[in-house]
């Protein structure tokens, strides 16, 4: 009788899960009207700091246990904060490079799908990455490195400010390139 | 003949009509060269109702036969219809084709273990002999079916990728005809075939089905069109908080 029940909900939670769908269908463009207003701050210096083994060796030299493993449980979720940003932002590009891939200008089409592939990787590192740190809030003790997402996060944005040049030529290249 | 018994006939020849329209529709505008293994399922759909009525009043006897082979043959065509689901999505995006092919194994695999291992550690209480296995049967096929739709529309979802309009349609049709699926081949397991609730299911079944069939016909109507697609370039200012951050990132 407990699967029957089980499977019956899972049935009607996935149903639910399918309707959702079917009502957000086509309404993508309400954030690609203004992405600018969706994008979330990412300080990936922040990040690069909350993540760095050294900086987690000097804090569990200098605390106690009990005090180490209270602030690393904090330090993580603030990393998973900043991951959920930047694979928030990258979702956002993706729609973004989705709508340039059908540029006419060859050039524009190769840079939208190199960000696709970008944007997407980013979101995948940062879903193993945030599944790795929510173990550890509650194992402390057991080490992560999710560097990849920030890596990626960079040539991501490399990426989206080359798409923008070859969107709007006329804006030459920016400093940062 | 009871009122419940017409609604039954009435629900179970309704969807067909509506599938005759269907495959008029792909003919029409080319779209069975797109979605070749839905059109042999619609068609088939058809065909197999046409020859459950006429046994149902030439020989009788012959019927449980039939439609247990046209059942079986219907799932398998199913099984096709979101293979084709997967490659057709995963084409608008060459660079994760390889993502396409690992995710549909992994998910068929992860799933037909959950099923099987149900099916073995969770056998049903209601009928017995093969009226169990064929039910035991249909749970395993709705939990794959339906497992593996699913987890294309959650993989989509997370990843932002965006549905063509005709390919969103089947798959969500395909999709809550095989929830509903699970949840009554669970019913039975645990029922059995009493005829007082025997009727009512099948109505119910019938009911999903028709409005399947109306989603598939609504949204294979609709010219096709890809959401992202009406996205505008990257405007200006977004350009120059992307370079801020660049700028961020190579001179922190």
């Amino acid at each position: 009788m407990t699967i029957t029940i089980i499977l019956i909900v899972v049935s009607f939670a996935a149903l639910g899960f399918l309707f959702r769908l079917a009502k957000g269908h086509g309404s993508a463009s309400e954030l690609l009207d203004n992405p600018s207003q969706h994008l979330r701050p990412v300080d990936i210096e922040a990040f690069r700091n909350l993540i760095d083994p050294e900086e987690r060796e000097f804090l569990r030299k200098n605390l106690s246990p009990v005090e180490f493993r209270v602030v690393q449980r904090q330090r993580l979720l603030a990393a998973a904060e900043y991951i959920g940003g930047a694979a928030h932002n990258a979702a956002l590009l993706l729609r973004m490079g989705e709508a340039a891939r059908h540029s006419s200008d060859p050039a524009t089409a190769e840079a939208a799908e190199k960000l696709i592939r970008n944007a997407f990787r980013l979101r995948l590192y940062a879903f193993q990455a945030r599944a790795g740190i929510y173990v550890c809030t509650l194992m402390p003790g057991v080490q992560i490195s999710p560097v990849r997402v920030a890596e990626r996060y960079e040539q991501m944005t490399r990426q989206v400010v080359m798409l923008g040049c070859l969107q709007y030529p006329t804006r030459g290249v920016p400093a940062a390139m | 003949m009871t009122a419940l018994r017409m609604l039954w006939y009435l629900l179970w020849i309704a969807p067909h009509v509506l599938q005759v329209m269907i495959v008029n529709l792909m003919y029409r505008r080319g779209l069975y060269k797109r979605f070749p293994a839905f059109f042999v399922y619609t068609i088939f759909e058809i065909l197999q109702v046409g020859v459950l009525l006429a046994a149902s009043q030439v020989k009788r006897g012959l019927y449980p036969t039939l439609y247990a082979d046209g059942l079986a043959i219907s799932t398998a065509i199913r099984f096709w219809v979101i293979y084709e689901l997967y490659i057709y999505f995963f084409r608008h995006y060459p660079s994760l084709s390889i993502s396409a092919r690992t995710l549909f194994r992994a998910t068929t695999v992860a799933l037909l273990l959950l099923a099987v291992g149900l099916a073995i550690f969770a056998p049903s209480v209601g009928p017995d002999g093969p009226l169990r296995v064929a039910y035991t049967l249909d749970r395993t096929v709705s939990i794959l079916q339906g497992g593996l739709l699913i987890v294309l529309f959650l993989f989509s979802k997370y990843f932002a990728l965006s549905w063509r309009t005709h390919g969103f349609g089947i798959a969500l049709g395909l999709g809550i005809f095989a929830c509903v699926e699970l949840a009554t081949s669970a019913v039975w397991l645990q029922l059995g075939t009493m005829e007082s609730h025997r009727i009512l299911i099948n109505v119910m079944g019938q009911a999903v089905y028709l409005g399947c069939v109306f989603i598939w016909l609504f949204y294979l109507a609709r010219p096709e069109t890809v959401p992202a697609a009406d996205a505008k370039a990257l405007p200006p200012q977004d350009l120059e908080i992307w370079n801020r951050e660049l700028e961020r990132l190579l001179h922190p």
